[in-house]
């Protein structure tokens, strides 16, 4: 734990975190200090000056929260008639260009220019004279689309292009009123993070190509994810809305802050990967190529099943931990091998050095939790063997070339369960359509050890089993969440004193505990 | 300030001459870091060039190694950077208060009446251009006027002409 201090704001005493400006400090006790240059990860920049404070020690009458440093019996004054008066001045400043069109602006809902208008101006507009008209609508590239007169400077893009992705495609040209956010001509923006600084703009100047005029911020329901897209598992909000007679749909994705994990940014690719939970989804299961019933299906499976000798089974390194668990069980049960092969979904030489990862699976880390075996030459030795593979969401397209595939399963017949459809379920005898993890709970491991929890935000209309729930069909013997959870807590001893409910959000760090021993 | 945003694109690739490049290098170890060779590198253009092209920005960010949108900037935010061609003879009558005082409107209507050039154009035949500027700094000889950064102090319309007409 960082070192208290304790200070006063508007005479009332506080403790805050040691070390943090204004701003974080007494923002971390529910204290609000409105700024819309300032961003955490990007420093204080001071150029908004609607963060102004007064300091009672004999300091100029205004100092910036944001370059001000919390210190021990500071007195911190917040609501004096003249803070109240330059935070309204500062509204009047930066409202007199802005377009006020929050009626067909995306931002509407989540602006703060609109948040602290309401909390901290409430004036009417006092210009007579027609504001700078600038450009509404330039494509800056990688999905972002300007809007100038919307934009109020802040400055807020520039620094993250500059700082945190090094390739600086935004400046502000001009000056004066006449100042604009703009790339260099020919020079858009290019790099696989920069749809962030549509998050980062506190107004609706940035909006992302993808989400433009989809939906009301307002209509959106929330819920707490963790990207599948790569090993690394960024925090995810993911914000989703069933409208009126239809199906549940992901509108995006939009990072959410895990210190320890990603910070407060996700790739481009990430972002956009919401895409693939809504569209080419597999939703009916099928016996060969014909559609047909869950039950009728279920029914051959097990028959497949008893009839077979020999089962090899086969994990998907983007299934949860529970999924691995119930999974492992029933691969006890039924005295077959288990694989997590899964070699084709690293992609060498496609990471950075940011959060960008080679593996593109989210849960590998947990196969080796599990001590699940994941090489090649052990899933080809069991195939060898077998006469029925279950497949359990691993996409052997992306490992096997078509023919290499063909030839490897010759003798052996395919249960699949798939969320998506994809050619390498061409071969398979029966194919169950499973949920994805957009529409389940559970825990994943990422690539630094990190176990995360996320949570169920999409509830589809026609709604399909999970791989835990059709592994108990199988036979599997944990049948219900809290026996595959107890289960979980003997492999991963670090979540014993936790439930479901109770993982902590900013993730379980395996390395700090034994649990490290039994992945080494 | 009007915007300054728009770039023109000459089509052919920009670069310093061979006296410019030699001095590129010498400043360039003037300063710490070598952004700090924006603004010199951009004065180094327009006294080459007369003004600076979208390439020479593209040209002057690659060269120093920083980024395009920072020469983008500096060059937009700074009035003094022509961001288009000027007169062979580039004419900037000082517009502040010593200045206005003295008489600087008589020079503008002069060269509007006689020469043909309102603030911000050139003459047809590319001899003269003309912009009224902020201060430069000479107002205990004001009026001043300055051509392609000559300093001519205490102007008034009868120098002017004899001005004018040594400047072919």
């Amino acid at each position: 734990m960082a070192d208290k201090i304790k200070l006063f704001v508007n005479g009332e005493e506080v403790e805050v975190e040691a070390g943090k400006n204004l701003i974080d400090a007494v923002g971390a006790v529910g204290i609000e200090i409105p700024h819309l240059c300032y961003h955490p990860a990007l420093g204080a920049d001071g150029n908004c000056r609607m963060c102004l404070v007064g300091i009672e020690d004999g300091r100029p009458p205004l100092v910036p929260a944001c370059k001000t440093r919390a210190q021990e019996g500071m007195k911190v004054l917040l609501d004096a008639k003249h803070i109240k008066k330059i935070q309204r001045d500062v509204m009047e400043l930066e409202l007199i260009n802005h377009p006020i069109d929050c009626p067909v602006c995306d931002q509407a809902g989540e602006c703060k220019l609109q948040d602290y208008y309401m909390s901290y101006d409430q004036a009417e507009s006092r210009m007579t004279v027609a504001p700078v008209k600038k450009n509404k609508k330039m494509d800056f590239g990688g999905g972002v689309v300007h809007d100038q007169e919307r934009c109020i400077i802040c400055g807020r893009c520039v620094r993250f292009l500059r700082q945190i992705t090094k390739t600086g495609e935004l400046g502000i040209i001009n000056r004066t009123d006449v100042a604009r956010v703009n790339i260099f001509p020919g020079r858009p923006i290019n790099n696989r993070y920069g749809i962030n600084v549509v998050d980062l703009c506190p107004v609706g100047a940035m909006t992302s190509s993808d989400f433009r005029f989809k939906q009301r911020v307002w209509f959106l329901k929330k819920a707490l994810s963790v990207c599948h897209g790569c090993s690394k598992g960024c925090n995810l909000t993911i914000d989703h809305n069933k409208e009126k007679n239809k199906d549940d749909i992901i509108y995006r994705f939009r990072p959410r802050l895990n210190e320890q994990v990603n910070g407060y940014f996700i790739c481009d690719e990430g972002r956009l990967s919401y895409k693939l939970e809504n569209e080419d989804r597999l939703t009916t299961p099928k016996i060969g190529t014909v559609e047909r019933d869950l039950t009728d299906v279920l029914a051959s499976c097990k028959n497949e099943i008893e009839m077979s000798t020999n089962v090899t089974i086969l994990l998907s390194p983007n299934a949860s931990l529970e999924q691995m668990v119930a999974v492992k069980a029933l691969a006890g049960k039924l005295n077959a091998s288990i694989s997590g092969f899964s070699d084709g979904y690293i992609i060498t030489g496609d990471g950075d050095d940011y959060l960008i990862q080679d593996d593109k699976a989210a849960n590998r880390k947990g196969l080796e939790l599990l001590g699940i075996d994941t090489s090649q030459q052990g899933f080809e030795q069991a195939i060898a063997e077998a006469d029925l593979l279950i497949n359990f969401g691993n996409n052997l397209g992306l490992s096997y070339g078509a023919d290499a595939l063909k030839t490897l399963l010759t003798d052996t017949k395919t249960i699949a369960c798939a969320t998506h459809d994809s050619e390498y379920l061409a071969g398979a005898k029966l194919t169950i359509a499973v949920r994805s993890y957009s529409e389940y709970d559970g825990c994943v491991v990422n690539c630094d050890n990190i176990l995360q929890k996320f949570n169920k935000a999409v509830t589809k209309n026609n709604e399909l089993p999970t791989i835990c729930e059709i592994a108990a069909e199988f036979g599997g013997p944990l049948t219900s969440p809290a026996e595959i959870f107890a289960e979980l807590q003997q492999a991963a001893p670090a979540l014993k004193p936790y439930q479901p409910a109770t993982i902590p959000a900013e993730g379980l760090n395996l390395n700090d505990s034994e649990a490290a021993n039994v992945t080494a | 300030m009007s915007d300054r945003s728009q770039l023109i694109s000459t089509g052919e690739p920009f670069q310093f001459d061979k006296k410019r490049d030699a001095e590129f290098e010498r400043l360039a170890k003037r300063y710490p870091t070598r952004e700090s060779m924006i603004l010199p590198a951009l004065w180094l253009t327009q006294e080459q060039e007369g003004w600076v092209s979208q390439e020479a920005i593209a040209y002057i960010a690659d060269r120093i190694g920083t980024f395009a949108s920072k020469v983008y900037e500096a060059a937009t935010f700074y009035t003094m950077y022509n961001l288009h061609p000027m007169g062979k003879y580039h004419i900037c009558v000082c517009r502040t208060l010593s200045c206005w005082l003295r008489g600087k409107q008589e020079i503008v209507d002069y060269l509007r009446d006689e020469v043909g050039i309102t603030p911000g154009n050139q003459t047809e035949d590319g001899r003269f251009s003309l912009e009224e500027v902020e201060c430069l700094g000479h107002c205990g000889t004001a009026p001043v006027v300055q051509i392609n950064g000559e300093f001519y102090e205490n102007m008034d319309v009868e120098k002017l002409k004899s001005l004018l007409a040594t400047l072919k």
